[in-house]
């Protein structure tokens, strides 16, 4: 019965004219009939068609009744409120350009944060069953050291292993950097090694050959790799033969028995090849070394938090078992989602939070202009209502204007979203998330959404306030083309709303900028201008002990300083603001034994001799390490100064001894020969943790090499960068120099992700700021156009134009003062929210509240001033004669 | 002289057509003089609610048309009822005569 309907409804949508001549015909025959029924009674022709028609009803309003009656109808008036909408839009280019421009960026900006969002929170791992992956760290919690996802020591991942009835598997992965040499030029390589089990917990197989046996994640079996999708196209030409090759990796022969699919990226998206983690019955037994990550499978049906309340039972478990090294160690399992979207989970807030202020400006805004266009059509409106159209049915025509307006809106915001996620993507660090964010169904679907939603938020005033007027009265005051009273007053709350949201948004972002600013000039310790940097990893038997090592370093050092415009030259084990770094607890001589957990912790790592002077760090006491301070020497240290502080507040450090662990360890005494400026290493934000440095001479303390080399320059430093790896090579042409950059590049991609948020907001601010500006020019304009006359008046009468000047600037400043005092009472409420994202600046920072409403009310004063000056020019003699 | 035929109760015409169809596959004019006169001119059909009600009952499966001649050899669109109308038929007619009843017990009821 349905389909009937719908069928014989479609054939007269879509086969109208004979549809329509059918019922005419048949029509025609009634009526014809009941005529001739008339004047067999003996009426007269004429008299016969009055009658019937009387009767029967006309022939056209019948029609009319017959065609209303089906669904059809409906779908077709919409159509025609369609062709009409966008009739009215393209005669009027300039209001339908604006509207839909501004829309578009409403919505765009919308939807390049939700696909974002998208990807992040929203959207399956492309794992299987990816909800039941989780991460599993360790959770310390010491006086001089807390976190929450530490890297586990391999002991307790074998306990962990051992003991858990919660997951259905337990990976480890190990992070690895290799020397890849051969035909092509060396290559510096970084991947994992993984225990054999992260196939079965991921669900995720090599793309082409096989994982990794179960033999083979064993010490002491034959080397094999899996090599990353990107290292297989871009090495090895995606050739299949590449299946079954050796490679050279740190000088030892590797068979390539897979390539991992594409869209693999666990877990850092740089990674590139893969080898068994191979734990040896030595490490499995060690619980004080953390360096693992561990990944887990949940099995059916257990929970997050099952998992988490069994696994820290068998954390306690441990820490009786074994005192000295996990006394404070708990276990924490974090879903994998959590973990990637991790530090996202703010700034993806805070950025929401802003574009979805901004869309309501923009809807605001909108509706303003529809309000506008709204009174100028009024007449156009009466007339309908005149010639019989409802009030619904006009209002209806309004909607569909709105949803027009909204899906072309949406349409150009697509176009622009795709532009700004292929920018966000180029533009944001780096980030699995970013990686995932693209246009696709979901996205689009939202945007349709958002399109829709928007339409009915800035349709519905006006579609309201018209259907709201009577005839009579639209009909006169259309004719003295003024806009009504009312449209006024919702223009300027809508005015009042839009100042309010700009100033929310330019708030958020005058504290982002701020935070910046704060940011920016820290000083970071060392001087980052005029160097470059360089990561050159020695590996291999040549380099197998640190006096190999230790020559390669000075030969480099002293061929790299022969280059023309080269300083000075010097390496250490981790760059600072590279987020990576090393952490041990130390003894200090003379103190008494504390308990296991409550060693105090320093950072440390190894340098070169001239270290602290080619970065420019002021050596405060002491010396500097030489070459002759070597194994056979006695073993020495240089502190930071917040070590010297902490460890020996009576300023005697040097000449005292430390010790690497507890006090009754089996390490070395080492002892303290100078005394070093504290340097912004790890993070810029917080104040440096007491720190050591090592002579990379004896590297036998730490074990670690001079990775990231530093070279001060004369002139621009990127320039130096081949004439510094030809050097290398003169040396060893097998070892690989990778990472050339400037170290003003390193700082500014650590400010990266504070950048990237600043920018961000600051564009959705000043969208906002334009927006605002707009809508109260639009508001004065139309009040000063209503008030010609007025104005006229008062001139006549011998009101100065000072006077005018004041009365229409006056109208416009209570708006933008209302919606700043609006504003600033929202933001005060709502800027706490970004209290993480902020750096010495307080959310209620007033100095940022001051200047933004200044801003915005200096803004509002010369969108009012453009409309005020043109009403001084107003001639007294056209003003009245206009009435 | 008759009353003043008046307008036919809310959503009893589709009942009406259907019986007058029960007969003979008639056109709309027919069908609307037989409605009048077997109503003895109580009812009058006015041709929109008529071929409103035409259209939503074919929509609906319960009636069929065809363009036939009359006997006036003119063409008309004649309706028949289908399978389906006449069963809706039976049933509105005991409906019917059930709220009829119903009513007069009420109306009567002192």
């Amino acid at each position: 019965m349905f389909l009937r309907d719908l069928a014989t409804g479609l054939r007269s949508l879509f086969r109208k004219e004979r549809v329509e001549r059918e019922l005419d015909e048949e029509l025609n025959g009634f009526l014809e009939m009941a005529v001739e029924e008339k004047i067999k009674q003996g009426m007269r022709r004429k008299e016969a068609l009055r009658a019937v028609r009387l009767e029967r009803g006309g022939l056209d309003a019948t029609k009319e009744e017959v065609r209303a009656a089906g669904w059809e109808s409906f779908v077709e008036t919409c159509w025609q409120d369609l062709h009409y909408a966008a009739r009215m839009l393209r005669k009027s280019p300039g209001f339908t350009t604006v509207a839909v421009l501004t829309l578009a960026l409403g919505i765009g900006a919308n939807t390049a944060v939700y696909s974002v969002i998208d990807a992040v929170f929203l959207k399956p791992l492309p794992y299987p069953h990816s909800e039941q992956i989780v991460m599993v760290w360790e959770d310390v919690h010491l006086p001089h050291y807390k976190n929450n996802q530490n890297t586990p020591a391999p002991g307790n991942f074998a306990h962990w292993k051992r003991r858990n009835s919660v997951f259905s598997g337990m990976a480890a992965i190990g992070y690895r950097s290799w020397n890849l040499t051969g035909s092509a030029e060396p290559a510096r390589i970084e991947g994992e090694a993984f225990s054999s089990d992260i196939f079965s917990v991921l669900q995720t197989y090599p793309a082409l050959g096989r994982p990794f046996t179960p033999e083979e994640d064993r010490p002491g079996s034959s080397h094999v790799a899996l090599l990353g999708y990107g290292l297989w196209a871009s090495r090895f030409g995606g050739d299949l033969s590449a299946i079954g090759r050796k490679i050279l990796l740190d000088g030892e022969d590797y068979t390539v028995v897979g390539v991992m699919p594409p869209d693999f990226r666990f877990p850092d998206p740089d990674d590139q090849l893969y080898v068994p983690l191979a734990l040896t019955d030595e490490q499995l037994a060690n619980h004080g070394s953390h360096y693992l990550r561990i990944v887990a499978r949940l099995k059916d049906g257990v929970t997050l938090a099952q998992a988490q309340s069994e696994m820290s039972l068998i954390g306690r478990q441990l820490t009786e078992q074994h005192p000295d090294s996990n006394t404070g160690v708990g276990v924490s399992v974090i879903s994998l989602r959590d973990q990637i979207a991790g530090s996202m989970r703010r700034p993806l807030f805070v950025l929401s939070a802003v574009v979805g202020l901004l869309l309501l400006m923009v809807c605001a805004n909108v509706a303003n202009l529809l309000l506008a266009r709204a009174s100028a059509r009024e007449r156009e409106f009466a007339v309908r209502a005149a010639l019989g159209a409802s009030r619904s049915r006009v209002a209806r025509q309004l909607l569909i204007e709105s949803l027009l307006l909204g899906l072309l809106g949406g349409a150009v915001g697509l176009a622009l979203a795709f532009g700004g996620i292929n920018a966000l993507r180029g533009f944001a660090p780096v980030n699995q998330a970013f990686a995932r964010a693209q246009l696709d169904s979901r996205v689009c679907l939202f945007t349709l959404v958002v399109s829709l939603l928007s339409a009915v938020i800035f349709g519905l005033v006006p579609a309201f306030q018209s259907s709201n007027h009577g005839v009579a009265g639209s009909l006169k005051e259309g004719t003295r083309g003024s806009e009504p009273r009312e449209h006024l007053r919702v223009r300027g709350a809508l005015t009042v709303v839009e100042m309010a949201l700009g100033v929310v948004v330019l708030v958020g972002t005058g504290l982002l900028l701020r935070s910046f600013v704060h940011l920016q000039n820290i000083p970071l310790g060392f001087q980052s201008d005029n160097m470059l940097t360089i990561r050159v990893v020695l590996r291999g038997p040549r380099y197998a002990t640190a006096e190999q090592r230790s020559i390669f370093y000075q030969q480099a050092f002293e061929r790299i300083a022969t280059i023309s415009g080269v300083r000075s030259v010097a390496g250490i084990s981790f760059l600072p603001l590279t987020m990576q770094g090393r952490t041990t607890g130390v003894s200090i001589e003379g103190q008494a034994p504390l308990a296991p957990g409550q060693l105090p912790f320093a950072d440390f790592r190894d340098v070169s001799p001239e270290y602290f002077s080619t970065m420019r760090i002021p050596i405060l006491q002491g010396r500097d390490f030489s070459w002759r301070d070597t194994p056979a020497t006695s073993s020495v240290v240089v502190v930071s100064q917040s070590m010297a502080r902490a460890f020996w507040p009576n300023g005697d450090a040097i000449g005292k001894r430390i010790k690497l662990g507890p006090l009754d360890g089996s390490d070395p005494w080492i002892t303290v020969v100078g005394i070093v400026a504290n340097v912004r290493q790890l993070e810029l934000a917080t104040e440096p943790r007491p720190a050591m440095y090592f002579p990379v001479t004896q590297a036998s303390v730490t074990g670690d090499t001079l990775r990231d080399w530093v070279i001060r320059t004369s002139g621009h430093p990127a320039a130096f960068g081949s004439a510094i790896r030809s050097a290398v090579w003169s040396l060893d042409s097998s070892v690989p120099v990778s990472r050339i950059q400037t170290m003003e590049q390193v700082r500014i991609s650590y400010l990266g992700p504070q950048r990237f948020e600043l920018s961000l907001v600051g564009l959705f601010g000043i969208i906002g700021l334009v927006l605002a500006a707009i809508g109260l020019y639009g508001v004065t304009a139309y009040a000063v156009s209503r008030r010609t006359c007025e104005i006229g008046i008062r001139m006549t009468l011998g009101a100065q134009r000072h006077d005018v000047l004041r009365l229409v600037i006056s109208n416009g400043a209570k708006l933008a003062i209302i919606g700043v005092a609006a504003g600033s009472a929202g933001a005060l409420a709502l800027t706490r929210l970004m209290n993480d994202l902020l750096f010495q600046v307080t959310p209620t920072d007033p100095a940022t509240f001051a200047a933004v409403a200044l801003l915005l009310v200096l803004v509002a004063l010369a969108a009012c001033y453009i409309p005020a000056r043109r009403a001084t020019c107003v001639d007294p003699v056209v003003a009245l004669r206009y009435e | 002289m008759p009353d003043k035929p008046t307008d036919l109760v809310q959503g009893t015409l589709d009942m009406l057509i259907l019986k007058t169809l029960a007969l003979e596959p008639m056109h709309g004019y027919g069908i609307a003089v037989r409605i009048e006169q077997v109503s003895k001119g109580v009812f009058r059909v006015n041709a929109g609610s008529l071929f409103v009600a035409f259209q939503r009952l074919q929509r609906a499966g319960l009636i069929r048309s065809e363009w036939k001649a009359t006997e006036n050899s003119r063409r008309a669109k004649y309706y028949a009822l289908t399978e389906q109308g006449r069963k809706r038929l039976n049933t509105e007619t005991r409906e019917w005569g059930r709220q009829v009843a119903a009513i007069t017990r009420i109306l009567e009821a002192s």
